[in-house]
């Protein structure tokens, strides 16, 4: 992001005197107020510099650390003692973030200073101001927690808005919209804040190991697990990538599809595991491809009969690989099915493959092939709804043209991304809206 | 019936367990206890499934909190009269005895939890003593889970590894701490049933995790072998061929002291290794394709990932069967590659069936030194021997 000089100043002025202030606060707090016990300061600042380094990011850009929890421990330790100090400090271990330290940016470290410091004594202050019957039994803590981890949150937010409202050209409405999504982790970290820093005071310090040792592990599951997937999709989307270099008349193809039924689940309101699932059967209803002959793939001319019995063989491999994944198997059969009578509008097979038969035929009817040059938009639209309800699914159609429409994007004749070359121009026939169906209409009339 | 909707059904029975409690008898820990062995109940019904290792209930962490609520005899009735509820309830194993051997297995990791918990408790002095108490608590997790090693071991024929022990440390921390919070130390922290309930969220959350790995991961494993079966469904490769090598590799691998990533890189590589065919224009009648090409493209084809590419390279590092490997592969490539080659070797030369494994090994200790390196003959021979295929020479 392009930032101007002057912003840049402000979001430097900015940081740096938040820090400051924060620095300047630690120094006046040292000799108003009582000295906190080293033991916690050290061992909840260790941990939280670590929870700060370890923070996992999520699909959505949220990223979710335990830093809230050891805030709120500290929090409770510091603000029953009144030693407020304490809660300044462990905060500001949260600038200790290496990257930063790495990438010598000061500003960043210097505004994280201020930022986590304040906002863990702000919290701390409100706690200490709390009559001392509410914070002692168990029920109370439970009740506690949600508020002033909730008051920490908004601290840290109220602080973090102006830092990143100058630095980045970030509005003000998106960051409102990514702490309401962050807030929904609140509460049971704050919890065991609140559970972490009662026990530190009725325990003592061994029992802290104990409780940030399965965080730590949950953690680790959860970090390997998120990167996993994205390793999953990278795999998928590498051996599409293979199959589109085995067949280069259809380039393209197989991510169009995905990007259409993406489009029709989004206008369905699917939720994200579902884009998800979508999104994979997407990609894979063509991998049976990859068993057919190059040779037979990129033939110019007409297939033979052999030939195109071998072509058509792709679907059923199709469906046997999808079938051998969990998760992808309830749809393989439909997405055959579908393929061989046309039963896209049948309500019983899976919305998924009635979406992905609309995206395939969508995209075959606005791509130029081996056997015809592609369709206007408007063609492929009105085949669309000429077909709804018969052979596509209404409301899949409906949501397809209404999300293109919207986004005023175009595709077809004259709006082709990736255009073949190829050795005989194609012909301009035929309205067939299936890719291989209209070979075997028109080179097989009676099949 | 689903597992939530049993789990929901143990909850309201043990609730309904301790209200009855509470309202019959005059003895506060009544109560306590009918809702702990609710809780070990549900905890059999929810595993946390390590990657490569047999699954751990989260009942094993209400043990530690059980041996230390109960009295020995209590601890014996209730973790007996749990095993037998969890019987009907476990839809897994799906066989009657095989359940009623689980459930064996259970009682004697809980009895040796409780021996040990009363052997420290009984020999060292000051019963309220913090150390007295850890080390009790300490004492039975740990026992728990030597037992669950022990019997895996004997099952598996061969020991547990140390490493990769997460979720066993999770287990053990969060027992212990949900017991300290259900009793208190000298008299202080003591938050009741609160203590194991709030001192749980920590592992619920690491069992979440676990969850969402181990479901990712058996979706990544499906999609590569279905990708690694699409050369066979197309005639291009002998069927079976990929599964086999896979297997034959990584026992390889796990002789060669390969560590657990290699590993994975290595069962990936052997998975697809023969993706690359799919790529190449189909040889004429009587031809086949070039090995070397073959690798090229499949290796080409995972690079383009960064995932990937660690396989990409072992994959590229397989074929090169008439001359000695590239100096500018990794080592630990080189010898995957070589593990690959040979194991993939293998297969081709027995035709997947291990009846000619003695002439197959034979053939490949007669090809040059550096085609078929002695160190991952040898681990051939080891694995072959320890699946009865090959007599043992010595």
């Amino acid at each position: 992001m392009e930032t101007s000089p002057k912003t840049r100043h402000a979001f430097n002025a900015y940081c740096f005197g938040l820090g400051f202030v924060a620095l300047a606060i630690g120094v006046v707090l040292t000799f108003t107020t009582p000295t906190p016990d080293p033991v916690p300061m050290v061992l909840l600042g260790a941990l939280f510099a670590i929870a700060e380094n370890r923070c996992v990011l999520l699909a959505n850009n949220v990223a979710v650390s335990a830093s809230l929890m050891l805030g709120m421990a500290a929090v409770v330790v510091f603000g029953t003692s009144g030693a407020v100090l304490g809660s300044l400090v462990v905060g500001m271990c949260g600038a200790l973030y290496v990257p930063h330290f790495r990438e010598h940016k000061w500003s960043f470290i210097m505004s994280n200073v201020g930022i986590c410091g304040l906002s863990a004594l702000a919290a701390s202050s409100v706690y200490a101001a709390l009559p001392s019957g509410v914070t002692t039994s168990v029920e109370s803590q439970l009740l506690i927690a949600a508020p002033i981890g909730l008051a920490y949150a908004l601290f840290n937010f109220a602080f973090l808005v102006p830092a990143i409202a100058t630095g980045s050209g970030t509005s003000v409405h998106e960051l409102v919209q990514g702490f309401r999504l962050m807030c929904w982790q609140v509460y049971p970290f704050a919890l065991l804040g609140v559970l972490l820093g009662r026990v530190y005071l009725s325990l003592g310090a061994w029992i802290v190991p104990l409780f940030v040792a399965p965080i730590f592990i949950a953690r680790q599951a959860f970090a390997s697990y998120m990167q996993l997937r994205a390793q999953h999709a990278a795999t998928l989307s590498t051996l599409v990538r293979a199959l589109e270099a085995k067949d280069r008349y259809t380039a393209g193809h197989v991510e169009r599809v995905a990007k259409f039924a993406e489009y029709m689940g989004r206008g369905l309101e699917m939720k994200p595991a579902e884009l998800e699932r979508l999104r994979y059967a997407a990609l894979m209803h063509d991998i049976g491809k990859l068993i057919v002959p190059n040779q037979i793939l990129n033939k110019p001319g007409r297939l033979t009969e052999e030939e195109f019995d071998r072509m058509r063989r792709h679907e059923h491999v199709s469906v046997e690989l999808m079938r051998r994944i969990d998760f992808l198997a309830p749809i393989a059969p439909s997405l055959e099915a579908e393929a061989a009578k046309g039963s896209g509008a049948d309500p019983n097979t899976p919305i998924e493959a009635r979406i992905v038969t609309v995206a395939d035929a969508f995209d075959a009817m606005t791509s130029t092939r081996a056997y015809r040059r592609a369709l206007t938009q408007e063609v492929a639209f009105q085949e669309l709804r000429d077909k709804a309800g018969i052979q596509f699914d209404a409301t899949c159609v409906q949501a397809l043209i209404a999300t293109i429409e919207a986004r005023g994007e175009r595709y077809g004749s004259g709006h082709e991304v990736d255009v073949v070359d190829f050795a005989t121009p194609p012909p301009v026939v035929g309205t067939g809206s299936a890719g291989l169906g209209d070979l075997a209409s028109e080179q097989h009339g009676a099949r | 019936m689903n597992r939530s909707v049993r789990i929901v059904g143990v909850a309201l029975a043990g609730t309904a367990a301790g209200i009855a409690a509470v309202l019959t008898t005059t003895d506060s820990v009544v109560p306590d206890l009918a809702i702990l062995t609710a809780a070990l109940v549900i905890g059999e019904l929810v595993e946390l499934r390590p990657a490569g290792r047999a699954p751990l209930p989260l009942s094993l962490a209400v043990v530690v909190v059980l041996v230390r609520a109960a009295t020995p005899v209590q601890f014996v009735i209730l973790v007996v009269a749990g095993q037998i509820v969890t019987i009907a309830l476990r839809s897994d194993p799906a066989s009657i005895p095989a359940r009623l051997v689980v459930s064996a297995e259970r009682i004697a990791e809980a009895l040796a939890a409780g021996a040990a918990y009363r052997v420290v408790v009984e020999t060292w002095t000051g019963a309220d003593d913090r150390a007295t108490v850890l080390g009790a608590l300490t004492a039975a997790a740990f026992a728990e889970i030597a037992v669950a090693d022990i019997v895996t071991a004997v099952r598996e024929r061969r020991l547990a590894p140390l490493r990769n022990r997460a979720a066993d440390l999770a287990i053990v921390t969060s027992g212990i701490l949900m017991a300290v919070g259900y009793g208190g130390i000298e008299g202080k922290g003591d938050l009741g049933l609160w203590g194991p309930a709030l001192f749980s969220i920590p592992l619920l959350a690491a069992w979440y995790s676990f969850e969402l790995l181990a479901l990712t991961r058996r979706s990544f494993e499906q999609t590569v072998r279905a990708l690694a079966a699409a050369p066979e469904l197309g005639g291009l490769v002998r069927e079976g061929h990929a599964e086999r090598v896979a297997a034959l590799a990584t026992g390889m691998g796990r002789e060669l002291n390969m560590s657990v990533s290699e590993l994975e890189q290595l069962e990936t590589a052997a998975l697809l290794h023969h993706l690359g065919a799919v790529c190449l224009d189909e040889p004429e009648p009587g031809d086949v394709l070039d090995p070397v090409r073959v690798a090229e493209a499949g290796a080409t084809m995972l690079r383009a990932s960064e995932e990937l590419a660690p396989a990409g390279d072992v994959v590229a590092a397989e074929p090169l069967l008439h001359r000695p490997p590239r100096p500018t592969e990794g080592p630990v490539a080189a010898l995957a590659g070589m593990v690959l080659k040979v194991a993939s070797a293998y297969d081709e030369l027995t035709d997947g069936r291990d009846e000619h494994a003695a002439w197959a090994v034979e053939a490949l200790y007669t090809g040059p030194g550096y085609v078929y390196d002695g160190r991952v003959l040898g681990a051939l021979e080891r694995v072959l021997e320890r699946r009865g295929a090959l007599m043992p020479m010595r």
